[in-house]
C-alpha cells in the first residue's frame, strides 16, 4: 500500500494549496508546451485568456466496459465509466489525487473553514473557461458570451450546478450525497413538484447554502461542521455546468456537437454502445497538480472484457483489464507477464448479517461465521487477483480508514478454533441445533465461486451446511430491502475518499444497507458521527478503528472479506499512473511514447 | 454492478416522478399506447427532453410533427428507446442480411448436393458439415475465429463495426450455424420432390436434369425452407446477443437481454414490439412466396 499520503493533506487543507496557489496566480496563464515536455514554465501575459494552438499528438485506446456510458452529465452519473468521462470533460472545485487520495486544488485554488465551523468559503480560478469541440473544424473552441467574450468558469456556474443536482426535476441519484452535508439540500431535493407552486420550489431552491459571492467566490453551508466537506464540493454532482447550454438543448446537451465542457479534455465523438472519444483542450491552463494533457485523444471502447483482452493482444488497445480466466496464463506469459500491473482499488467485498433472524441474532454466532472464512486461501484459489484480506469494512487507503501498519491485529482474522468455541459457546455446539440458514447473492458467476467456497469453509472448520441461494440483481436488491436473508453478499466503492463514505454511510442507523442489516449500535453510531465532525486525522483514524471493532469484531455485524485489486495490462510505450478512486483515470497525466 | 448502493426513498420518489411511474398502472399503459400511436403537433420551439423524444419526427411548414415514442431508457440517463432503434437496429439488420446471405448460399447449394447424390460421399460429407454447423455455437465459434483470425494470423481486427473486414467473421460465425439448418432442410425436402411422378415426366420428356432440378425440383421443394426463413430472419435481423457481445457489436441484440436484468420496461416493451413487428412482416412475405413458388396456393 502505497496511499499514505492522505493524511497529511486532511484536515487543514489550505496548506497544501498555498503552492499551487503561487503557481496559479491571478490570472497568469501558462502557455501550452509541446507534447512530453518537462513541467510547463508559467509565462505572465496580461489577457486572461489567450487561444493558443497547442502542439497536443497521439492517441490512447481504452476498455470501459460493456454497455453504452449511461451519461455524461455530472448531475446524473452514478457509475464508473459516466465518472471517468465527466472527471475528464469537468473539473471540481478540489480534485482527489488518483494514488494518494489527498484533497487537491481543482477549479479552487484555496478554502478555508468559518470560525463556527459550518461554512466553507472557495477561491476559483479566473483563467479556465468553457470549451467545445467544433465537429465542422475538427478544432477545441472557446464557448462565447452574448458580447463574443470567451466565457470563463465562474462561482456562478458552480452554484448552479450544485443547485441543478438537487432539484426534484433533475432525479438525480446521486443528490443524496449532497443531502447528507449541504444545508437545506435535502428540504429542496425532496420537494414535491407536483404540490409546490414554482415560488415555493424557487424559495427551498434559494434556501441551499451554496452561494456564489462573486465571480471567483463561493459559500457552501453545512448542516453540521463537516471537516471533509471539500472533498464533498469536489464531487462530479457539484461540478460546474453550463446553464445556457442546458436551457437550449434539454437532456440533449450532453450529446457530442452540443457538449461544453472545462477540463483538460473535452467530447469529441460520442458513438453509443461502441466508443466514446475525448480530445486534449488547449485551453486549460494546466495546473500543478492537473497538468496539461500530453495526449491528444483518447478512445474508450465498449467490450466485454474478453474481446478487449483480444483486442489488447492484437495491438487495437493500449491498457486493457485482465479477465479472470486469463490471469494464469498472463502471469505465465514472458511478455505480458512485464506488463501487468496489479494495483489497489478503493472497494471492499463483504457479507452482510441480517441480525434479527435466528441464529444469527447471536453475535457470538456471527463472529464464529465471520472467524471461520479463511481469506488468503479464498484469494489464492478462487479470486486470483491478488486482492487483499480484509480484517474490517473500511478500505485502508480511505482518509480515516485504519491501516493494516498501524493496526495490524484490528477486526477479524480466520481463526478455525477460535471460531468453532465461539459456536459451542453460543449453544451450537459442532453446529447442531442450528436452523437452516441461507446465503444469498446476486446472480454472477465470481459471486457464485466464491459463495461455493465460503459455503465449504463453514462446513470444514464449523461442520455447519449453509444453503446457498442467488437472485438477479434489481430483485436482489429489493430482497434486501424487505427481508433480508441470514446472510447477504454485497460489495462497496468510495463514492468520494473517505472512511466516513464507508462507515457511516452504509452502516450506522439508517445507512444505505440498515434494513438489510436490521444492526443499530448507538456506540457505533456516536463514533462515526464524532469521527465526521473531527479534523485531526489521526484522531479520526483512532475512532474509526474503534468503530470498526464494534462493526466486525465486538457486534461482528458484518464479514469482511477483501479489499479490491484490479488487474491491468499496460503496453510498455504507455507511461501511466494506477488509480486508486474505483480506476478513475486521470489521462492528463499518461503519456505515449511513438510506436 | 457489485457495489450499486441502495438508493434513499427521497431520491427513488423523485425518479418515480420523473419517469411517470408513481401513476396507476392503467394509466402508465394508455399512456406508453398513445405515446406510440398519436401523432403529435406542435409549432413552439421545444427544449429537447428523453421523455418526449419521438423515433418519427419532420416539419410541415412551422408545424412539428412527433410520432412513435417508445419511450426514455432507465438503464440510460443519455438515450430513448427511439434512439437505442435509430442507432443500433441498422447495424443489427445489416449483420442478420449478411448472416443470412451466407446461410443461403452455403446451405442451399450443400442441401441440393446432399439430395442429388444422397448417400454418397457428398451427402455424407455435406451432412457432417451441417452437423458441425448445428452443434458448435456461435459462442465456441466466434472466439475460435478470433484466435485464428485476429490474434494468431492478424488477417482480420477481433472487434467493431463499419467496415468489411470486421463484418466477415460475425457474418460468418452467424450464418454457419443456420446454412446447417437450411442444409438439412433443402436436402429432406428435395429428396421427396425428386421421387414425385411430375419430375419423372419432366425427365421423360427430354429435359436436362439442370431444368429438372432447378426449376421443377427446386422450386417446389423450397417451401418448407422459405416458412423457416421468416423467423429466422426476425430473429437475426433484430439482433443476435451472443455474437455481438463476443465481437464488440453494437447492435440491438443485448437490449433484449439487459433490459430483463435492468428492468428497463420502455426497452423490454420496445423490443419485444420490434421483434412481433419484424416476424410478422417476415412471415406476410413468406405467405407471399408461397404463392409463387406452388401455384395451387391462392389466397382469396
Amino acid at each position: 500500500m502505497s496511499n499514505r499520503k492522505s493524511k497529511l493533506v486532511f484536515g487543514l487543507v489550505v496548506l497544501a494549496t498555498i503552492t499551487s496557489v503561487v503557481l496559479a496566480g491571478c490570472g497568469p496563464t501558462p502557455v501550452p508546451t509541446p507534447t512530453a515536455g518537462p513541467t510547463p514554465t508559467p509565462k505572465v501575459i496580461t489577457q486572461v485568456v489567450t487561444p493558443t494552438p497547442a502542439p497536443i499528438t497521439g492517441k490512447l485506446f481504452l476498455n470501459l466496459g460493456p454497455g453504452d456510458v449511461p451519461t455524461i452529465d455530472p448531475a446524473l452519473s452514478t457509475d464508473t465509466s459516466s465518472v471517468q468521462i465527466v472527471e475528464e470533460t469537468t473539473v471540481g472545485l478540489t480534485r482527489q489525487h488518483e494514488e494518494t487520495t489527498a484533497t487537491e486544488p481543482g477549479i479552487a485554488t484555496e478554502w478555508k473553514q468559518s470560525a463556527d465551523g459550518l461554512k466553507w468559503t472557495f477561491k476559483l480560478r479566473n483563467d479556465v473557461t468553457w470549451v467545445k469541440y467544433n465537429t465542422a473544424t475538427g478544432k477545441v473552441e472557446q464557448v462565447l458570451d452574448k458580447d463574443k467574450k470567451p466565457r470563463v468558469v465562474t462561482a456562478k456556474d458552480f452554484e448552479y450546478g450544485v443547485k441543478r443536482t438537487l432539484n426534484p426535476k433533475t432525479a438525480s441519484d446521486y443528490a443524496y450525497v449532497l443531502n447528507f452535508f449541504i444545508k437545506g439540500g435535502e428540504a429542496f431535493n425532496t420537494a414535491d413538484t407536483k404540490k409546490l407552486s414554482e415560488a415555493e420550489l424557487k424559495k427551498l431552491e434559494d434556501a441551499v447554502g451554496v452561494k456564489a459571492l462573486d465571480d471567483f467566490t463561493i459559500e457552501f453551508t453545512t448542516i453540521e461542521p463537516t471537516g471533509f466537506l471539500p472533498m464533498v464540493a469536489g464531487m462530479w454532482v457539484a461540478h460546474a455546468q453550463p446553464s445556457w447550454l442546458i436551457a437550449e438543448k434539454g437532456d440533449r446537451w450532453t450529446e457530442a456537437g452540443f457538449f461544453q465542457g472545462y477540463g483538460p479534455y473535452t467530447l469529441k465523438e460520442w458513438v453509443h454502445e461502441s466508443s466514446i472519444t475525448i480530445i486534449a483542450n488547449p485551453f486549460w491552463p494546466g495546473t500543478a497538480n492537473i497538468p496539461k494533457p500530453k495526449i491528444n485523444e483518447v478512445t474508450w471502447y465498449m467490450l466485454d472484457d474478453t474481446p478487449a483482452m483480444a483486442n489488447y493482444e492484437t495491438g487495437k488497445q493500449d491498457a486493457a483489464s485482465v479477465p479472470l480466466a486469463d490471469i494464469d496464463r498472463v502471469k505465465a506469459d514472458p511478455k505480458l507477464s512485464k506488463e501487468l500491473k496489479i494495483a489497489p482499488i478503493l472497494c471492499t467485498y463483504y457479507y452482510g448479517f441480517n441480525t434479527k433472524k435466528k441464529p444469527m441474532d447471536n453475535p457470538k454466532v456471527r463472529l464464529a461465521f465471520s472467524m471461520a472464512v479463511d481469506r488468503v486461501s479464498l484469494i489464492k484459489n478462487v479470486t486470483k487477483g491478488d486482492q487483499e484480506p480484509a480484517q474490517w469494512f473500511s478500505r485502508p487507503g480511505l482518509a480515516g480508514a485504519p491501516t493494516l501498519k498501524d493496526y495490524p491485529d484490528l477486526g477479524v482474522k480466520f481463526n478455525a478454533a477460535k471460531a468453532k468455541a465461539l459456536l459451542a459457546e453460543a449453544g451450537y455446539p459442532d453446529g447442531k441445533g442450528l436452523p437452516e440458514i441461507t446465503l444469498m447473492y446476486n446472480t454472477h458467476e465470481g459471486h457464485k465461486k466464491i459463495a461455493e467456497a465460503i459455503q465449504q469453509m463453514w462446513k470444514t472448520n464449523l461442520g455447519v451446511e449453509v444453503k446457498v441461494a442467488n437472485q438477479e440483481w434489481k430483485v436482489y436488491l429489493k430482497t434486501l430491502q424487505t427481508d433480508s436473508p441470514q446472510i447477504w453478499r454485497l460489495g462497496w466503492c468510495q463514492d468520494y475518499p473517505d472512511a466516513n463514505n464507508f462507515d457511516k454511510e452504509v452502516f450506522r442507523t439508517d445507512g444505505h444497507e440498515y434494513k438489510a442489516t436490521n444492526w443499530s449500535n448507538k456506540k457505533f453510531d456516536d463514533l462515526v458521527d464524532q469521527a465526521g465532525r473531527e479534523t485531526d486525522l489521526k484522531k479520526r483514524t483512532e475512532l474509526y478503528a474503534q468503530a470498526e471493532k464494534i462493526l466486525v469484531a465486538d457486534d461482528a455485524a458484518m464479514i469482511p472479506i477483501y479489499w479490491y485489486t484490479r488487474v491491468t495490462l499496460t503496453k510498455p510505450y504507455v507511461k501511466r499512473t494506477f488509480s486508486v478512486l474505483g480506476g478513475l483515470e486521470h489521462i492528463e497525466k499518461w503519456e505515449v511514447a511513438p510506436h | 454492478m457489485e457495489t450499486e448502493p441502495t438508493l434513499p426513498k427521497e431520491i427513488i420518489a423523485n425518479l418515480e416522478n420523473k419517469y411517470r411511474l408513481n401513476d396507476p398502472l392503467w394509466k402508465q399503459y394508455v399512456d406508453y399506447l398513445t405515446d406510440i400511436l398519436v401523432p403529435r403537433f406542435s409549432t413552439a420551439e421545444e427544449v429537447p427532453s428523453l421523455l418526449t423524444d419521438a423515433l418519427i419526427r419532420f416539419d410541415v411548414g412551422a408545424v412539428h410533427v412527433k410520432w412513435m415514442n417508445f419511450g426514455p431508457s432507465y438503464a440510460s440517463r443519455a438515450r430513448t428507446v427511439n434512439d437505442i432503434f435509430k442507432a443500433q437496429l441498422p447495424i443489427s439488420a445489416q449483420l442478420g442480411v449478411l448472416a443470412l446471405c451466407i446461410a443461403l448460399t452455403i446451405g442451399i447449394p450443400m442441401g441440393i448436393l446432399a439430395a442429388l447424390k444422397q448417400n454418397t460421399r457428398w451427402d455424407y460429407l455435406g451432412m457432417s458439415v451441417a452437423i458441425f454447423g448445428v452443434s458448435v455455437p456461435v459462442i465456441v465459434l466466434g472466439p475460435l475465429l478470433i484466435w485464428i483470425f485476429a490474434v494468431t494470423l492478424r488477417w482480420l481486427p477481433a472487434t467493431g463495426w463499419g467496415t468489411w473486414q470486421q463484418a466477415i467473421m460475425p457474418s460468418v460465425a452467424l450464418g454457419l450455424g443456420s446454412s446447417a439448418l437450411i442444409a438439412r432442410l433443402t436436402r429432406a425436402s428435395l429428396l421427396q420432390v425428386i421421387r414425385e411422378d411430375y419430375i419423372r415426366t419432366a425427365r421423360a420428356k427430354g429435359l436436362q436434369e439442370r431444368l429438372v432440378v432447378i426449376r421443377h425440383a427446386l422450386k417446389n421443394s423450397m417451401i418448407p425452407v422459405v416458412t423457416v426463413l421468416g423467423p429466422l430472419f426476425a430473429a437475426l435481423t433484430t439482433g443476435t446477443f451472443i455474437a455481438e457481445t463476443i465481437f464488440g457489436i453494437p447492435g440491438m441484440g443485448k437490449f433484449f437481454v439487459t433490459s430483463i436484468g435492468n428492468r428497463d420496461y420502455p426497452v423490454i416493451m420496445g423490443t419485444t414490439l420490434l421483434y412481433a413487428i419484424f416476424l410478422v412482416i417476415a412471415n406476410l412475405i413468406v405467405d407471399i412466396t408461397y404463392a409463387w413458388l406452388d401455384p395451387r396456393i391462392r389466397y382469396t
